[in-house]
């Protein structure tokens, strides 16, 4: 794990170094006017010029002494950044994430059970749909129909009312993460306009997502249902949903499993147009803007965060397959 | 001797994109109470199909066309049987497994990877033995409160019985209607107007919708921490499930049954797979090919457990093995199958001395013999493609005693001496 990180942390390193000094230290000057001599001073000062090793044996010393640096994106420290950008995109995805698997194990399943009849087919034209409508094209239109027409599920994450009691003194963060937050401070008005603001982007995610999942699940249940297990269990007198649910999904679900853990870690950092359509600053977007400004603290940061959740994920989907499959288990 | 099952004239068909595969072309075989029968032939002519039918577990796209499959278990239907073909998959699966259960070729794939093996014998006691079940888990909750030795733990125990009990209420009331339902329907077997079928169909559609369990227990099976509860009824089976293990052979049966399938090896695996049949104590064991891809000290194993649990724990044994010196070893009647067809029914001392059919005969004839220094004999030509069968008997093109009349009508099974019956135009 420690490898992998070091690895990365190399790469993006050795991509940023790719960035003349002037430019790196651009984002740091803030007076409209700047003499060559200042911005050599300022180059100087920081050792940009330095030889590139050096440059990345510096930063390194100061990522394990746990300062990651400021970032003038977030205009705040990246640790500060990332707390106020990080628990809103967790949220959206501890929300869309569950709601995605399960919209696709259970359509897959119903589109392997029904295979070839109508029911089928439909779970096929979403698939179908959630597959090749662009993330911006859905999103605003959803957007249009619900917010535009309908007036309800507006973009944002709070209205501003529930900011006002959200900002004030008496509402303790605990997480960070919002509706949460608002359990614990026994504040159910602000849960359910946090849920109210989560829906729309949840259905957008799940919409374009699950479809993934779907097919899936669907071609190995009915891999699963080929087996001669199936019909050992036929034979012994199971009933369809005996046969369904315990014998042939647990086997289907091993593919699943490991798509899944690959779309929960990818949407942790990568929903900049969803969050850009629902105006939710969340990490998608924050990281956008950095790589946009060069902003090389905030974005050294993030892509070391991301490759940790995605070495995590591999962790926990390997614990999970484990559990799933016996053989595994003693591999 | 007493009838246990019998088809008439089973004709299954697989609908492929290729066209109709015609499998089964009229299969008719009678299995009595105690016999041991042997279903014979090569590869692709329908014996697995006919068992498959029998239990009606043909696979998609395959099904059964026309016929009669009937079923004489209780004594109330010795004389007429239960045409189960006329019947709903629920009653179906409460036959599979309990009176008709059935092994197969390659224990390995026939067990499920990913649960335990305690589970998978298990499934068969839940499935057809859960009123036993719950009334022993019961009992030994009874002797547990009575002892008193459990103060806090009491409450959790009474409330586990009367859980256990509403499920027993609940299976009992289902067995009732149940059997009310299938009272009917036996007196429907046979109705040909059009009312009684209609009434029979919605028989048959209310019984599939019958649940076996309470909408309570339901609800309490899924609640986290409470659901827990059924572990008591787990360990009742569970001490079945050993002693089921160790009257098969299995060493370390207690071990055994928290292991998956991939930890034993083959002989035991079909162990399993028969432990998994016989659960129930089957009135007829189809055992499809259970030797083949098994070392032959296993296969003899296996044959001579076959063996000892006919005479002690089933009555009947459907027999299904291209295996000739198996079948003189293993069966009391025999019949040889030949791409679709049943050509020849014999007892199996009748067959191996006096073979009628050319295709028993070349069959036969191409048994290696150990004394034997010419060259083995064979059939010539090959297994017809049975989406487009040849007319007629479907030898007539490789048969050395072809005549005009074979290619026409496919020919009738007649009685040519006491017990031997033969489908072929030679004998008529």
């Amino acid at each position: 794990m420690v490898v992998v990180l070091f690895g990365v942390s190399l790469f993006v390193f050795a991509i940023m170094m790719i960035i003349p000094p002037g430019r790196r230290a651009a984002i740091y000057v803030t007076q409209e006017k700047i003499t060559p001599d200042q911005m050599n001073a300022m180059i100087k000062k920081y050792g940009l010029d330095d030889p590139a090793p050096v440059q990345y044996v510096r930063w390194l010393k100061q990522i394990l002494s746990g300062n990651f640096g400021y970032s003038v994106t977030a205009s705040a420290p990246v640790i500060e950044g990332f707390k106020t950008y990080f628990p809103i995109t967790l949220e959206l995805v501890l929300y869309a994430t569950p709601l995605i698997i399960l919209v696709g194990i259970w359509l897959g399943t119903i589109g392997a059970v029904h295979k070839d009849k109508p029911l089928d087919h439909a779970t096929r034209v979403f698939a179908i749909i959630g597959y090749s409508l662009p993330t911006f094209w859905l999103g605003l239109i959803l957007l249009m129909i619900f917010y535009g027409y309908l007036g309800i599920f507006p973009p944002g994450y709070l209205s501003n009312k529930g900011k006002d009691i959200l900002f004030s003194p008496a509402f303790k963060r605990y997480t960070y993460i919002l509706t949460v937050d608002a359990v614990l401070n026994w504040r159910w008005n602000i849960f359910w306009d946090a849920l109210y603001h989560l829906a729309l982007p949840t259905i957008n995610l799940i919409l374009l997502n699950s479809a993934l999942i779907l097919r899936l699940m669907r071609s190995s249940m009915l891999e699963a249902l080929g087996q001669d297990y199936i019909r050992t269990a036929l034979a012994k007198g199971a009933d369809k949903r005996t046969i369904y649910n315990i014998h042939a999904r647990r086997n289907a679900m091993i593919p699943v499993i490991t798509i899944s853990g690959i779309l929960f870690a990818g949407l942790l950092g990568g929903m900049v147009i969803t969050e850009t359509i629902f105006a939710r600053d969340g990490i998608g977007l924050w990281m956008a803007r950095a790589a946009l400004q060069m902003d090389v603290p905030a974005i050294m940061f993030n892509v070391l965060f991301l490759g940790t959740v995605f070495v995590v994920f591999n962790l926990i989907v390997d614990v999970v397959y484990a559990y799933i499959d016996p053989r595994i288990r003693l591999a | 001797m007493q009838k246990l099952i019998e088809t008439r004239d089973i004709y299954t068909d697989f609908f492929t994109f290729e066209g109709v595969v015609k499998a089964l072309n009229g299969v008719s075989i009678i299995v009595n109470q105690g016999e041991t029968y042997g279903l014979v032939g090569e590869s692709g002519c329908g014996k697995s199909v006919t068992v498959r039918s029998i239990m009606r577990i043909v696979q998609s796209p395959g099904r059964i066309v026309d016929g009669k499959i009937l079923l004489f278990l209780s004594l109330e239907d010795k004389e007429q049987g239960i045409d189960i073909l006329k019947r709903s998959e629920a009653y179906m699966e409460s036959i599979r497994g309990n009176d008709i259960s059935m092994i197969f070729q390659e224990a390995s794939t026939s067990l499920n990877p990913v649960l335990s093996i305690g589970y998978q014998v298990a499934e068969s006691f839940l499935l057809h033995r859960l009123d036993e079940m719950l009334k022993e888990t019961i009992d030994t909750l009874k002797g547990e409160i009575e002892s008193g030795k459990f103060f806090i733990a009491g409450w959790w125990k009474k409330f586990q019985e009367f859980l256990f009990k509403a499920e027993l209420d609940g299976l009992e009331k289902y067995t009732e209607m149940v059997a009310g339902i299938d009272k009917r329907l036996y007196e429907l077997e046979d109705a040909a107007d059009k009312a009684s079928i209609d009434e029979r169909n919605h028989l048959n559609r209310k019984r599939d919708r019958l649940r076996k369990t309470v909408p309570v227990v339901q609800f309490v099976r899924h609640l986290p921490f409470i659901k827990h509860y059924g572990k008591k009824l787990h360990k009742t089976i569970r001490i079945h499930v050993v002693d089921l293990l160790k009257e098969l052979g299995v060493a370390n049966p207690h071990n055994v049954v928290d292991m998956y399938p991939h930890e034993l090896s083959g002989g035991m695996q079909q162990r399993i797979v028969i432990a998994i049949a016989l659960a129930c104590h089957p009135k007829l064991l189809i055992a499809d090919e259970p030797t083949s891809n098994l070392d032959v000290t296993i296969q003899a194993q296996i044959i001579d457990l076959i063996k000892i649990l006919k005479n002690t724990s089933i009555a009947s044994v459907l027999f299904i093995t291209h295996d000739l010196g198996l079948v003189a070893e293993m069966c009391d009647r025999v019949t040889v199958m030949y791409a679709g067809d049943a050509c020849e029914t014999a007892a199996v001392k009748d067959l191996f001395k006096e073979p009628l059919h050319p295709y028993t005969k070349g069959l036969l004839r191409s048994v290696p013999k150990l004394k034997a220094q010419k060259e083995l004999e064979s059939i010539p030509g090959t297994v017809p493609n049975l989406i487009h069968p040849p007319s007629g008997c479907r030898f007539h093109p490789r048969c050395p005693h072809a005549k005009d009349i074979c290619s026409g009508d496919k020919p009738p099974l007649i009685e040519y001496s006491e017990g031997h019956f033969i489908a072929c135009y030679l004998y008529i």
